[in-house]
């Protein structure tokens, strides 16, 4: 594995079961959130969060959830968390001395491909979380392997502002029946119901493809962006700013797009005052891809799956550009800004570089490699620079030997010396299946090394 | 979880007595996939013996080849968590075989079906449950991070997956045939 010269990296943990995220306390305990039923949603591990206190104890906070806990973070003496599994995404925050737990916000519409963002904190003191769309593509369709349609067939995206719909709809199989025949399907419906042109769908606050703040409390919600797909990484740097990391479509399926690059969104909505918002940001999500470009653009058209077309009809303003751009399928995780001196790159954000599902999601080779590493990220000029990824780029487990598979998450020590990379472990992808592997994940430390003077 | 040594990492589940005892469990359920996959392989041995028709035959011979290779397969999964088959579980099998075919008389005088028809239904059943024995095991390799687990059990689920649409197919079309003309085929 490498990193740059004058940093160390030693493992922490191993034998993690689909990690998710780490979250550091003020007294330096490390807590990490393992998923449940994740990433594809089989096998079922127990969803937890392993706490390791600085005195070397380990406790295992345990919970009956289905999915499981997707962020954690700590906050003012409790541990904060985000839960996927059914209908609604759940906010909650977890008492260590009590065992307590308080369900905050239980009210996002949830139960498809997308993940929930957050909960961080802002030098504001307000809580910030997202949470990504119920469709992989901006349409319900059958997913196969994550058997969403079983679990949640009513399940679809709410838009955050009202929309017009251009009536375009996507014919699908639909595998629920035992005579699978051709269904058609609109956008923000669930599967199996068409929409029509010129209908007009409502906006919610309680939307998803979404970014919101609140009060620690669950109060005073208060709707900052939308049409981000996959909001999966949130941090805010010292000047208060909001930066989300979001992902590319898919080059598969029935609204396949190409092309299309990871993105960093810079949420401008989140440097107003609070509760001055009275619209929502639009990302673009689900007709516009990272570059600006329109999804149906001959730059995106496909060499895997249909075509898409539009499904807004005179669509609000974009609200792009994205402060970053990556590789396609790269997959960008939870990131943490740095804030030492002393680590060194004060100011720079640095993401968590899941790694790519090709060739499921995609058929080029150049999509292979992509991801499988952590970068870090100058935000203002758009650029960004290896620090820490495998000798041959992709996972260590296609090339054998030791190093990372799939950084999920980074975080920052309390003090901000060193930088904790969470992996989520192997997952096996084929160009028609997924598997991933428990007790594979590993939580890593790299720090500064000390300077001698002697 | 242990108390970890000094900068050593802490194994999650990893350690040897985890470790066994995990393997343990699994080598109870995959006692389960042989009792199962045996017992679908007699009924269906017995039940390709009652059918004429030389398709369906011919269809049901194909799917018995693969039953015998599956339940190879089903004790090379003891040998990967480095155990041993078990030969009790697959007497056991071919018994519970020969059960669901005097299962499936029973059903047929009552329901008025004619012919083989009735061995057909069970067979779809049996290999319903011997599928889903071989996708918990598969599942219990992904859980322990076992990747020569998936190697053996991915193929013989396709195969499994196919042969479940097929007998419905046949004892979905031969049905009529069956109870309403009370003919054999």
């Amino acid at each position: 594995m490498v990193v740059p010269e004058g940093y160390e990296v030693e493992a922490i943990m191993v034998g993690l079961s689909f990690p998710t995220d780490v979250a550091v306390a003020d007294d330096g305990t490390v807590f990490v959130s393992e998923g449940g039923s994740s990433w594809p949603t089989r096998p079922y591990m127990p969803a937890r969060v392993i706490a390791l206190h600085p005195n070397g104890e380990v406790e295992a906070i345990t919970m009956n959830v289905h999915a499981g806990p997707r962020g954690i973070t700590w906050h003012n003496g409790e541990l904060y968390m985000i839960f996927k599994g059914g209908y609604h995404m759940q906010l909650a925050k977890y008492n260590l001395e009590t065992g307590k737990l308080t369900i905050l916000i239980d009210k996002v519409p949830s139960g498809g491909w997308h993940e929930p963002g957050g909960p961080i904190f802002g030098p504001d003191g307000l809580m910030y979380f997202g949470h990504g769309s119920v469709s992989q593509q901006g349409v319900s369709l059958p997913a196969g392997f994550t058997v969403d349609l079983a679990k949640h067939p009513l399940a679809h995206d709410v838009p955050g502002q009202d929309i017009t719909l251009t009536g375009n709809n996507v014919w699908s199989r639909d595998p629920r029946k035992p005579y699978p025949y051709l269904t058609l399907t609109g956008p923000f419906k669930p599967f199996g119901t068409r929409s029509e042109k010129g209908e007009v769908i409502k906006g919610q606050l309680w939307c998803n493809s979404a970014v919101w703040r609140c009060r620690p409390d669950g109060t005073d919600v208060e709707l900052l962006a939308w049409g981000i797909r996959n909001p999966f990484g949130m941090a805010i740097n010292e000047q208060g700013e909001l930066y989300v990391s979001d992902n590319d479509f898919e080059e598969k399926g029935e609204r396949a797009v190409a092309l299309d690059p990871d993105r960093i969104w810079h949420i401008k909505n989140a440097s107003k005052p609070f509760g001055s918002v009275t619209t929502p940001d639009w990302y673009g999500f689900p007709d516009i891809c990272g570059d600006g470009l329109p999804v149906n653009h001959e730059k995106h058209l496909p060499l895997k799956g249909k075509a898409t077309e539009l499904f807004i009809q005179d669509p609000p303003p974009w609200a792009g550009p994205a402060a970053f751009l990556e590789q396609p399928h790269s997959c960008m995780c939870r990131m943490d800004f740095s804030r030492s001196d002393f680590f060194g790159h004060r100011g720079e954000l640095f993401v968590a570089e899941w790694g790519t599902l090709a060739p499921l999601n995609s058929p080029r080779e150049e999509d292979l490699d992509h991801g499988f590493r952590v970068i870090r990220v100058n935000v203002k000029e758009g650029t960004s620079e290896l620090f820490m990824h495998n000798r041959i780029m992709g996972p260590a487990s296609a090339h054998g030997g030791g190093g990372i598979e799939r950084p999920v998450s980074c975080r920052f020590s309390s003090d901000g010396k060193s930088l904790y990379v969470l992996d989520f472990g192997v997952a096996h992808i084929t160009e028609g299946s997924m598997f991933g592997f428990a007790h594979t994940g590993v939580l890593w430390k790299i720090t500064k090394k000390e300077m001698s003077h002697g | 979880m242990d108390k970890p040594a000094l900068k050593q990492p802490i194994l999650i589940e990893l350690d040897a007595e985890c470790r066994q005892d995990h393997l343990d469990k699994v080598e109870a359920w995959l006692k389960n996939v042989q009792l199962t996959q045996a017992s679908f392989r007699q009924l269906l041995e017995d039940t390709v013996d009652k059918i004429e028709e030389p398709h369906l035959k011919d269809y049901l011979n194909t799917m018995l080849q693969q039953a015998l290779d599956h339940e190879e397969k089903a004790e090379a999964l003891f040998l990967v968590i480095g155990r041993e088959p078990s030969t009790v579980r697959k007497l056991a099998g071919d018994l519970l075989g020969k059960g669901r075919e005097l299962w499936a008389d029973i059903i047929a005088l009552g329901g008025g079906a004619h012919g083989p028809w009735q061995d057909l239904q069970q067979l779809y059943i049996s290999n319903l449950n011997s599928m889903s024995a071989f996708a918990v095991a598969e599942q219990l390799g992904l859980a322990l991070g076992i990747p020569e687990i998936l190697n053996i059990t991915l193929s013989v689920i396709d195969e499994k997956s196919t042969s479940h649409l097929l007998l419905q197919e046949i004892a979905l079309e031969m049905c009529s045939k069956s109870i309403l003309y009370q003919q054999p085929f």
